[in-house]
């Protein structure tokens, strides 16, 4: 019990002292995640809302694919993306594994799935009395799809934070492309599952501090704009 | 706008909602649609809005089917008024600037609807904080504002109290005096029926069952 103990204490030191290694880890997360949430969600947030309120044949098989994919594991999308990046692979010549380009592109193919299927499910279920109301007042299908963005603004934003929290808090994938190489594509969460390893417990235990702070950040996020709604 | 039906037929299902083998409504002047629950009237005015496409049978306006540049002359208020997110301004300056009308005009029109409804005060307003009839008047601003030939409307008196259906008959009447407009409303009031239509439909389990003869 005492090592645990003793690892918190040297873990919020080592945030206060502004560690150079660990704020840099922590910048890296954030810039990979962000990145990968921005690039998604600008797919995503059009083609859910056109799909949601689209009428399609095989709609429902569709939907429960999507469902699943929502789900997929990152270890998969890591290794799917790692042989794509690999030497031999079919983009191998754009030396890209082991790059935080490839984190960023393993956690867009990740997320995208997850940020699809939210979009797609709000715009289903809210996306229609809009559409609706839209088309009455004369509004053509794109402009009914910014309505209909701009309706639900509040929505999208909280599920582009849950896309963002998926993003931040998996390890799979960066670590399959990324490698976790020091200073270069070393994430919070592939530290924290090194540390460990290592026994080094109190930075493990700094950068997990910093995971549950950012998750508390987005949490607060989505109960404020819940709340306002 | 002259609307003709025929053959209409409209299923949920296997069950028939609407079974109609001919009507007319005539062009600027007020049709009152009125039925028990049940009986198809929200469904016929869906499809007369084009948002309903999965029927049988034919409907023209004007001779001429359907199209999406009708969405552009055909408007519809609903029972349960669904106002935008924004300010009441610009809520009912929406069709207008869809229309990429100039600034201007958008500021002048949306004014002058605003002003003839009495909700001009309401402008700064977030449309959440409305009462249910100050709601159905910026729904009804948002749908007039626009000068369609055809104003269809789904019971939209049913749940306001009585100063705002006085408000929203006075208009519509002065539109359809002013800009012939058609006008096809669904009403369970027959005093307003009365008072308000030209014409009055009864509908009964999907069937048009009386024409005029109400009158």
């Amino acid at each position: 019990m005492d090592y645990i103990l003793q690892g918190l204490k040297e873990g919020i030191l080592l945030l206060f002292k502004l560690d150079k290694e660990l704020y840099r880890i922590i910048f890296l997360s954030v810039a990979v995640s962000s990145t990968a949430t921005a690039l998604s969600s600008f797919l995503a947030i059009p083609i859910g809302v056109y799909l949601g309120i689209k009428r399609f044949r095989l709609k429902g098989l569709f939907s429960r694919i999507l469902y699943t994919f929502m789900s997929i594991p990152s270890v998969v999308v890591g290794l799917l993306v790692a042989i794509s990046l690999s030497r031999r692979g079919p983009l191998g010549s754009l030396q890209l594994l082991y790059t935080p380009t490839a984190m960023i592109i393993a956690q867009t193919i990740l997320v995208f799935p997850l940020a699809l299927g939210l979009v797609y499910n709000l715009s289903k279920n809210r996306g229609k009395e809009i559409e609706k109301i839209g088309l009455t007042l004369g509004a053509r299908r794109f402009d009914v799809i910014i309505l209909i963005v701009r309706e639900l603004k509040i929505y999208l934003f909280i599920n582009v934070i849950t896309v963002f929290s998926r993003a931040i808090s998996e390890v799979g994938a960066v670590m399959i492309v990324g490698g976790n190489i020091k200073g270069h594509t070393r994430v919070i969460t592939t530290s924290i599952a090194m540390f460990n390893s290592m026994g080094s417990y109190s930075r493990a235990i700094a950068l997990g501090l910093v995971l549950l702070l950012i998750s508390f950040l987005i949490n607060s996020i989505i109960y404020s704009y819940n709340k306002e709604d | 706008m002259d609307i003709e039906i025929k053959n209409l037929k409209k299923y949920f299902g296997t069950k028939m909602i609407l079974d109609i083998e001919e009507l007319k409504f005539k062009k600027n002047i007020i049709t009152g649609i009125i039925g028990p629950n049940g009986a198809g009237k929200s469904t016929l005015i869906n499809i007369l809005a084009g948002l309903d496409k999965e029927y049988q049978g034919s409907i023209t306006y004007n001779k001429e089917k359907f199209n999406d540049s009708m969405y552009l002359d055909i408007t519809l208020v609903f029972q349960k008024p669904y106002l935008l997110n924004r300010k009441v301004y610009e809520d009912v300056a929406y069709p207008l600037k869809i229309r990429k009308l100039k600034k201007s005009v958008v500021k002048e029109k949306t004014n002058e609807i605003l002003k003839e409804l009495g909700i001009y005060h309401l402008r700064d307003q977030k449309s959440t904080q409305l009462s249910g009839g100050e709601a159905q008047k910026v729904s009804l601003a948002r749908a007039v504002i626009i000068e369609p030939e055809l104003i269809l409307l789904d019971e939209p008196t049913s749940s306001i109290d009585e100063d705002s259906i006085s408000t929203l008959e006075r208009v519509l009447k002065e539109y359809n005096k002013e800009y012939n407009t058609t006008i096809i409303i669904i009403t369970h009031d027959i005093e307003q029926a009365y008072r308000l239509c030209d014409e009055i439909i009864f509908l009964k389990n999907g069937r048009v069952e009386d024409k005029d003869g109400l009158f």
